[in-house]
């Protein structure tokens, strides 16, 4: 039960300041990476009209989610935006699924990885706002709909960046709390492979989608 | 008469449990007798589907009591566990308690809905009964996201050692942190279960348009959870930030109100963007070539109705920080 909270963190002094690094989330973000360029690589390795497995599910990712990107943000803008909106996806899946694997812990269990992932997200939707409607219109905004809403406007694009991260953080750190504690209290008898499924694949598919849906609604909203 | 520690730490194990499975099991069981109302009218329509609408039923009352299971977990887990005595102690018991129990309401409830919904429309539209009970597992399942949460910090109240942190104003801490989570799940299991509700019904008016009335229904339900979400941020942040010793009653009552004021705040706004949800998932099965001006409107719509709740994250966090 130690295993609570506990980060496996490696703390670098630098010139007066402590920097500190989660080691563990690094390395499994790595093996999702890798895992992905992997997947790129046999996917477009042999094209054929009779495609291989790996090509099916290459083609079925990037179908679906073009065809998504498209929906909400129109044909021009999709281009641009559906490359990253497919390889968030694919990331965040991979990353919910690893820690059915043993030994192995989501990334996205960490707030650090979704905080940044929502970040981005955030200034991503934002570019793309201030590039469709140019800075003036883009500022009168937040003056929607009197001047003295503005900070309250501002409060609520950020308190955006706070629900996407935290929602993805909690349900995956909260599926791993309910595995361990759970598991702790059968001493591993059965019930863990039936979490696994409902947390890891189940809920991590979901939330995966969520997340990826969420920041395409947020560029759509910022650009009409 | 004066009693030691030991005695303090059972009595609030004993209330806490109490309170866990009482307030737990108010909400499962609205929401499966609500299923049950709906598979006999559903059976009523269409006598010769009754083993495929019966089936449905208990698969959805199974998903709608796992919110109440949660809270057995912990009123068990109150009750034969042995906690060390601790002046804290009986304060997280009870928190944690407090917390399930009334995170496991909304969440009940609201997973009745689709069950129910996905029942009658099995009755209206046999031929899409397994895209039904797909979109119901899913959404039932999203339902729970906020019992889970009360669930997660219950857990880790239970089992964080608060014994290195200053008594004073660390007891409002834990108090406020477990209302928080616990009154911020209620209004956001609701507001999910009647987007899912909404969208089991589209499905079987109109089954070409599952799939963006699934996604919809995903989009709808995440926005929703938004309050849920910010009362767990403000949890998370009353159980792990250190505060200060103090012998003055006036922070440890910043903090307690800054958990009420959390988890109170919550409930109305969620609700009110399950409204929003609920109809524009409706209005996307029956009228599919508006379904971006629709969802557009939902969404800019639940933004309004969140606005109360970031006014109460503010002030929570101004109750935390600054006060």
């Amino acid at each position: 039960m130690e295993d609570l909270g506990k980060i496996h963190q490696l703390i670098i002094p630098f010139f007066g300041h402590d920097i500190t690094l989660n080691v563990e989330v690094i390395v499994m973000t790595w093996i999702v990476f890798f895992a992905l360029l992997c997947f790129g690589f046999f996917a477009t390795q042999k094209k054929s009209r009779l495609p291989g497995p790996l090509q099916v599910v290459g083609e079925l990712f990037v179908e679906h989610l073009y065809a998504l990107t498209e929906d909400a943000l129109g044909k021009e803008l999709s281009k641009t935006y559906a490359p990253l909106i497919c390889a968030l996806f694919m990331f965040l899946l991979l990353s919910n699924w690893l820690g059915i694997i043993p030994h192995l812990e989501e990334p996205t269990k960490d707030l650090n990885t979704p905080l940044s992932l929502g970040i981005m997200g955030f200034a991503i939707a934002h570019y793309a706002g201030i590039k469709a409607k140019g800075l003036k219109t883009y500022l009168k905004d937040y003056c929607e709909p009197m001047f003295i809403m503005a900070p309250l406007n501002i409060i609520g694009e950020l308190a955006k960046v706070i629900s996407i991260s935290f929602r993805l953080f909690g349900n995956i750190m909260g599926g791993a709390i309910i595995i361990l504690v759970v598991s702790y209290l059968t001493y591993n008898i059965i019930t863990p492979p039936f979490l696994n499924a409902f947390f890891g694949m189940f809920v991590g598919t979901i939330q995966a989608f969520v997340f990826t849906m969420l920041t395409v609604v947020y560029i759509a909203v910022q650009v009409n | 008469m004066a009693y030691d520690i030991q005695t303090w730490v059972n009595v609030a194990a004993f209330t806490g449990g109490g309170m866990a499975m009482g307030f737990g099991a108010i909400g499962a069981a609205i929401g499966e007798g609500f299923t049950a109302a709906c598979a006999n009218e559903a059976i009523g329509r269409n006598p010769k589907l009754s083993g495929d609408i019966f089936k449905s039923m208990l698969v959805g009352q199974a998903i709608a009591e796992s919110a109440s299971i949660f809270a057995l977990v912990i009123a068990m887990m109150l009750l034969f566990t042995k906690f060390p005595a601790h002046t804290l102690t009986p304060y997280v018991l009870i928190a944690a308690g407090l917390c399930m129990g009334f995170g496991a309401i909304g969440s009940g409830v609201g997973s009745g809905f689709p069950a129910g919904a996905a029942c009658k429309g099995m009755a209206r539209q046999p031929g899409v009964t397994g895209r039904l009970t797909t979109n119901m597992l899913i959404g039932s399942a999203v339902c729970q996201t906020p019992a889970i949460f009360a669930l997660v910090v219950s857990f880790i109240l239970l089992f964080t050692d608060f014994s290195m942190h200053p008594v004073s104003p660390t007891w409002a801490a834990i108090l406020g942190a477990g209302i928080s989570s616990g009154l911020g799940a209620i209004g956001s299991g609701l507001g999910g279960g009647l987007v899912a509700e909404a969208s089991c019904d589209g499905i079987s008016r109109q089954p070409l348009t599952a799939t963006p009335v699934t996604n919809v229904m995903l989009l709808g339900q995440a926005v929703t959870q938004t309050t849920a979400i910010y009362a767990l941020l403000v949890s998370f942040i009353l159980m792990f930030k250190s505060f200060p010793t103090t012998d003055l009653l006036a922070p440890p009552m910043a903090l307690l109100s800054a958990g009420l004021c959390m988890g109170i705040g919550a409930i109305g706004p969620a609700i009110g963007e399950g409204f929003a949800g609920r109809s524009a998932v409706a209005w996307i099965a029956r009228n599919q070539e508006h379904i971006a001006a629709l969802t557009r409107v939902m969404l800019v719509g639940q933004a309004v109705a969140e606005s109360t709740g970031i006014y109460s994250l503010v002030i929570a966090l101004v109750l935390i920080f600054v006060v």
